[in-house]
C-alpha cells in the first residue's frame, strides 16, 4: 500500500514535470512573441524615398553613411554630399563637430587646403584690397565667440503638401555650435568700404562643373550691407573649440546669427563690395521665398505668377520633440522626462509648451541653460502617462518677439520656412 | 506492477518531460529574435588619418555610391547625363514628383545650370522619370 502510494506519487510528480515543462515552454514562448513585438525596427528596412504624402518620420530617411571627421550620419546625397543629423543628438544644446549636419551646393567641395598658400580677400567696391591668412585671422583682430543654431533653408521640405523637389530632409538639418572668429564688421572697416556699396557678396571654395559665370560653377551669396544682421556676422575659425570638419566650411566659414544656412557661406575666400544688387541665381530665383506672412503661398498662385518672391532671411520659432521618440513603449504610470530643443531666428525662445492627448491643453515645460539668443533652448517636462493607450505629444515654442508657433503648415515652391508645431505618437502599456 | 515496468514508465513520462521543457526553451530562444539574420548592414570605423606638421589640412576622399535607378528606357541617359554635375541619387531621394515638376527640373538643369543636353537625351529623360518615378507610377 505504501509502495502503491509512492508509485502514484511519483507518477504524478512525473506528470506535474511534463505539464510544468509545457507551461515554461510556453510562457517562454509568449514572452518571446512580446520581445519580438518591440523590436521590428531591428530588422526592417525604411523605403529609400517617402511620398506622394508627407514624410512621417523625424528624420529623412537616407541610409546611415560615414563620412572623413563625420560620426555615421544619415545620406541624402553623396554627390555633392548632403548629411543630416540622427534625432538623439538634439537632446544637447550643441552639436557635436562629428555629428553636425552637412549641406552643399556643388560637386567640387575641398579635401584639401593649404594653409600656406590661402588667403581670405575682400574685395570689390573698396579702398584698400585684403589678402588675410589663417595666422592673420588669429593674431590681428579680437576674437569672438558666440553660440547660433544653423539650420538649412530647406530643412523639414519632406512635410510639405504637396510635395516639392529638393534635398528631402527631415528635421534634422540643423545644428548649434559655439562659433569663434572674427567680427564680419572688423574686415569691413579695415579694407575701408567704399561709398556707393549697397550689398556685400560672399564665395568660398565650392566650385562645380559649370561654365565660369553660371551658378553650377561657382555658389556666391549676399547680403545687403546695412542689414543688421551683420552687424553680429563673424568669420568662424573655431567651432565648438576646434577646427571646423572640412565639410563644415574649413578653414572658415561666415556666422550670420538667425539667418537660415544658405548666407553661412562654407570654406570662405572671398568678401566682395557690390556696388549693385547681386542677381545671380543663388540670390534670384533660389532662396527666395513668398512676401506674404509666414512665407506660404499655393501651387495655384505660383503657377500664375502672383507671388512675389524675396530673399530667405531669419527662421521663424520652432521646438522639437527629441525623446521619447516613439522607438520605446511606456509601461503606465511610469514617470517620464519629455526633453527637446528650440530655436528661433528673430530672439531667444521664451516659452516652450507640451501636451498630450489624454489630458490636451499647453503646460508649460521647463527651459535648459540660456546659451544666447541664436541658440538652441533644450526644455524638459515630467510627465507620467496614467494609462495604457496611444498617445499624441506635441510641442510648441514662444520667443522674445512673442512669435508663437503655429499649428498650420506652409506652402512655398522652395520648401522653405516650416515651422509647424511637431507631434510625436507614443504606446503605453499595461504595467500589471 | 512489475518493478521493471514502473522503471520503464518513470523513464519514458521523465524523458518526455525533459523533451517537452528542452523543446520549448530552444523554439522559444528562437522566437525570441536575439540571432535573426537582419537585412541592416554594417558602418565600418574609419582608421585615424596620418599627419605632417605643414600647411596642408587634408581629409580622406568622400565616399561615392552607386545609384538605384530603376530599369527602363532613358535610365542610360539620366545616368550619364545627369551624372555629370551631380549623383543620380538625386532622383531616388524625391518623392513621387508629377510629370510637370520633372520637366520643369530638367529643364532647369539646361536653362538655370547650363547642362549640355542633347534635345533627344532631354525628351528620353523627361519620359524615363515620368515612366518611373510620378505619384501614378512610382513603385520603388
Amino acid at each position: 500500500m505504501q509502495k502503491h502510494l509512492s508509485d502514484y506519487t511519483r507518477r504524478s510528480l512525473l506528470k506535474l514535470l511534463g505539464a510544468g515543462g509545457g507551461a515554461f515552454a510556453l510562457s517562454h514562448f509568449a514572452a518571446a512573441n512580446a520581445f519580438a513585438q518591440q523590436q521590428p525596427a531591428a530588422a526592417k528596412r525604411l523605403s529609400p524615398f517617402t511620398g506622394p504624402g508627407a514624410n512621417p518620420y523625424w528624420n529623412s530617411v537616407g541610409p546611415m553613411a560615414t563620412y572623413p571627421q563625420k560620426a555615421p550620419l544619415i545620406l541624402l546625397t553623396d554627390r555633392p554630399v548632403q548629411l543630416e543629423t540622427p534625432r538623439h543628438y538634439f537632446l544637447d544644446p550643441i552639436t557635436p563637430n562629428d555629428a553636425f549636419f552637412v549641406r552643399w551646393h556643388l560637386e567640387g567641395i575641398p579635401n584639401e587646403v593649404d594653409l600656406t598658400s590661402w588667403r581670405l580677400h575682400v574685395e570689390g567696391n573698396v579702398n584698400k584690397p585684403l589678402e588675410l591668412t589663417f595666422a592673420d585671422l588669429l593674431h590681428k583682430f579680437k576674437p569672438v565667440s558666440l553660440v547660433a543654431v544653423n539650420q538649412c533653408s530647406g530643412n523639414s521640405r519632406s512635410r510639405f503638401e504637396p510635395r516639392v523637389a529638393g534635398g528631402q530632409w527631415g528635421d534634422g538639418a540643423m545644428g548649434c555650435a559655439r562659433w569663434t572668429g572674427v567680427h564680419f564688421r572688423e574686415l569691413l572697416e579695415m579694407a575701408g568700404v567704399k561709398n556707393g556699396s549697397v550689398q556685400v557678396q560672399m564665395q568660398g571654395l565650392e566650385r562645380g562643373k559649370g561654365p565660369k559665370g553660371m551658378p553650377s560653377y561657382a555658389f556666391k551669396k549676399s547680403l545687403d550691407l546695412s542689414n543688421p544682421a551683420l552687424d553680429e556676422s563673424i568669420v568662424a575659425y573655431a567651432m565648438n573649440g576646434e577646427p571646423l570638419p572640412m565639410l563644415n566650411g574649413f578653414p572658415v566659414r561666415l556666422i550670420v546669427p538667425g539667418y537660415f544656412a544658405t548666407y553661412w557661406v562654407k570654406c570662405l575666400t572671398t568678401v566682395r563690395l557690390l556696388d549693385k544688387r547681386d542677381e545671380n541665381f543663388w540670390m534670384n530665383p533660389a532662396y527666395r521665398v513668398p512676401d506674404t506672412p509666414r512665407g506660404t503661398t499655393t501651387p495655384a498662385a505660383v503657377a500664375a505668377d502672383k507671388v512675389k518672391m524675396i530673399p530667405i532671411a531669419r527662421m521663424p520659432v520652432r521646438s522639437f520633440l527629441i525623446s521619447p521618440d516613439g522607438a520605446t513603449k511606456i509601461p503606465a504610470g511610469l514617470p517620464v522626462t519629455v526633453r527637446g530643443t528650440s530655436l528661433s531666428g528673430f530672439g531667444r525662445v521664451v516659452k516652450v509648451e507640451f501636451s498630450d492627448s489624454a489630458r490636451g491643453g499647453w503646460h508649460e515645460a521647463t527651459l535648459g541653460e540660456d546659451f544666447g539668443p541664436y541658440a538652441f533652448r533644450t526644455w524638459q517636462y515630467a510627465w507620467t502617462p496614467e494609462k495604457p493607450g496611444t498617445y499624441i505629444l506635441a510641442v510648441r515654442a514662444t520667443d522674445e518677439k512673442g512669435n508663437v508657433q503655429p499649428d498650420e503648415g506652409v506652402w512655398n515652391p522652395g520648401g522653405y520656412l516650416w515651422n509647424k508645431i511637431e507631434r510625436q505618437e507614443v504606446v503605453v502599456g499595461e504595467a500589471a | 506492477m512489475s518493478g521493471a515496468t514502473k522503471k520503464r514508465r518513470t523513464f519514458i513520462a521523465l524523458l518526455i518531460g525533459v523533451c517537452v521543457v528542452a523543446v520549448g526553451a530552444i523554439y522559444g530562444d528562437l522566437q525570441i529574435g536575439y540571432y535573426t539574420p537582419v537585412n541592416l548592414g554594417r558602418v565600418a570605423q574609419p582608421a585615424a588619418p596620418k599627419f605632417r606638421p605643414d600647411g596642408v589640412y587634408r581629409v580622406a576622399a568622400y565616399p561615392l555610391y552607386q545609384p538605384n535607378l530603376v530599369p527602363g528606357v532613358g535610365r542610360q541617359d539620366a545616368a550619364a547625363y545627369c551624372n555629370t554635375c551631380h549623383t543620380p541619387s538625386y532622383i531616388t531621394m524625391q518623392p513621387p514628383l508629377p510629370a510637370a515638376t520633372w520637366k520643369a527640373e530638367v529643364d532647369k538643369m539646361g536653362k538655370a545650370f547650363g547642362a549640355q543636353i542633347p534635345t533627344g537625351a532631354q525628351a528620353r529623360i523627361i519620359k524615363y522619370l515620368d515612366t518611373h518615378y510620378t505619384p501614378q507610377t512610382r513603385k520603388r
